[in-house]
């Protein structure tokens, strides 16, 4: 069964959750890819503003296509989380609770999870168009010259993940491999 | 005699608005047989949920994943066949269904990353000509393969005493890359590998395999026929499971395309194929007949 939960997360809600968790996330959360990332981490480095609040935010790596007629947005699945590695600590270390994405994270990323209470979840790779169902409504932040890849604000329901990295340490990528391989 | 490249523009643009919105039929079904006999529960409902999304993506007329990956067209053609400049009708069409909403803009140059915004590009799409001069008919498949997927490639050139006894050299460095890539290239995979020729004839042989023949179809070597299903089961036992977190459900397929090399190589290379198998060909004959390639 999935466990439903709503956006800002708390810090009690982090810590309840668990690797393997299937959860519907509700609310809002901010899409960024490696360009909108390299220009957040350079404001902090400032000392400058971010163009949203991040403190218990969750980011969605995602590069959406763009929206038909009536529709918020167009395909919106998940990509590859590890280009955001280098730029994820310093975005935790300021507030982020949560991120999703598809694939394994660095160790520094992982041990920044623990040491700052955030969870990682991954969505269904290639599964665009479904979980674009889930998208309500698209409004941009900012950086509208990186197109696909600029921040927009993404009010989901129901939005299915699976946590993947717990506040704990616990690595779904490594248990679940486990549980299912056969030596 | 060159087919007329004006009766084409229509064929190329369906095969391009084919390849963002469905996957070959082969592969749902491989997938649907996948879901009956896989064990985890949570990776039964990600592959009822990938085949979903396709439905979904059918009746809503959209692309199925919000990447198009990188377009690359196969053509064989003969001595009466001579394709004209499809190349021309390729990109006006990838640039067309990019206007009308099926591709988000995704080419870039490859250093300072600027984006026409229209998925044009230099070689793109990516062409490969086969010429059989006897061949009556001219085949042309598109096939979109995703760039998630590339993050695992792996390409080495061993040598033969590196190839190992069975071949098992060549079963580690596979089994190895797989388990590295994880669950990035959006599994369940299919994977395709070339070996032989030099490095360049490897790594073309790996897409070209996994790009263009039905996930269902068996090879008629019988030695790649078997190391690929001696790969495929082998590769279902690391765990790694739909989206890898975790299943018995990781390849959908194996495909090994081969040719011959130089005695102090052995060239392989590996493509991944993410799950969303999007391949589209249509074969047509100098009178103006056309069939579907599957
Ligand atoms: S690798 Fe994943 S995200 Fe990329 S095209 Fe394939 S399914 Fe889509």
């Amino acid at each position: 069964m999935a466990r439903r939960i709503s956006t800002p997360l708390t810090d009690d809600v982090v810590k309840t959750l668990k690797a393997g968790d299937n959860v519907l996330i509700s609310g809002v959360i901010y899409t960024a890819r490696d360009a909108a990332h390299k220009r957040l981490v350079a404001l902090i480095e400032k000392g400058e503003e971010l163009p949203m609040d991040i403190r218990g935010q969750v980011i969605y790596y995602v590069g959406p296509c763009p929206a038909k007629p009536g529709m918020a947005i167009g395909s919106a699945g998940p990509t590859t989380s590890g280009r955001m590695d280098p730029y994820a600590p310093i975005l935790m270390e300021n507030g982020l609770k949560g991120m999703i994405g598809k694939g394994r994270r660095s160790d520094s990323v992982r041990n920044a999870m623990v040491k700052w209470n955030a969870v990682y979840f991954a969505a269904i790779g290639g599964a665009g168009a479904l979980l674009s169902k889930c998208v309500k409504a698209a409004d941009l932040v900012a950086y509208e010259d990186l197109g696909p890849e600029a921040i927009r604000r993404l009010t989901v329901e129901d939005f299915p993940v699976v946590v993947v990295n717990d506040a704990h340490g616990n690595d779904l990528y490594e248990q679940g491999v486990k549980e299912y391989r056969i030596k | 005699m060159i087919m007329e490249p004006l009766d084409l523009y229509a064929d190329i643009y369906d095969l391009v608005v084919k390849c963002c919105t469905d996957i070959s039929p082969d592969v749902k079904k491989i997938m649907q047989n996948a879901i009956e006999v896989e064990s985890s529960p949570t990776a039964r409902s990600m592959m009822q949920a990938m085949l979903d999304d396709v439905k979904l993506a059918q009746e809503k007329d959209k692309p199925l994943c919000q990447s198009p990956g990188f377009p690359a067209v196969y053509v064989t053609f003969g001595d009466g066949t001579r394709p004209g400049n499809i190349k021309e009708l390729f990109a006006k069409a990838l640039v067309t269904a990019t206007k009308n909403g099926y591709m988000r803009p995704s080419m870039v140059h490859p250093l300072t990353r600027s984006n026409p915004g229209d998925n044009s590009g230099v070689r793109v799409p990516n062409f490969e000509f086969d010429y059989v001069p006897e061949q009556e008919f001219l085949d042309i498949t598109l096939s979109f393969k995703g760039c998630g997927a590339e993050l695992g490639n792996a390409m080495k050139i061993f040598t033969t005493a590196q190839l190992g006894k069975d071949y098992s050299g060549l079963k580690r460095f596979v089994l190895e890359t797989v388990t590295k890539a994880g669950g990035v290239p959006c599994p369940p995979i299919g994977l395709g590998i070339g070996i032989g020729g030099q490095m360049d004839v490897a790594c073309r042989l790996s897409r070209r395999g996994i790009s263009t023949r039905r996930w269902d179809d068996s090879n008629p070597d019988s030695l790649y026929a078997s190391l690929e299903s001696e790969l495929l089961q082998a590769i279902n036992r690391l765990g790694i499971g739909p989206a890898g977190t975790g299943g018995d459900t990781t390849a959908l397929a194996v495909k090994i395309e081969g040719a011959s090399t130089h005695t102090a190589i052995a060239p392989v290379a590996i493509s991944f194929h993410c799950w969303t198998a999007r391949r589209a060909g249509i074969r047509l004959y100098p009178d103006g007949k056309r069939e579907e390639i599957l």
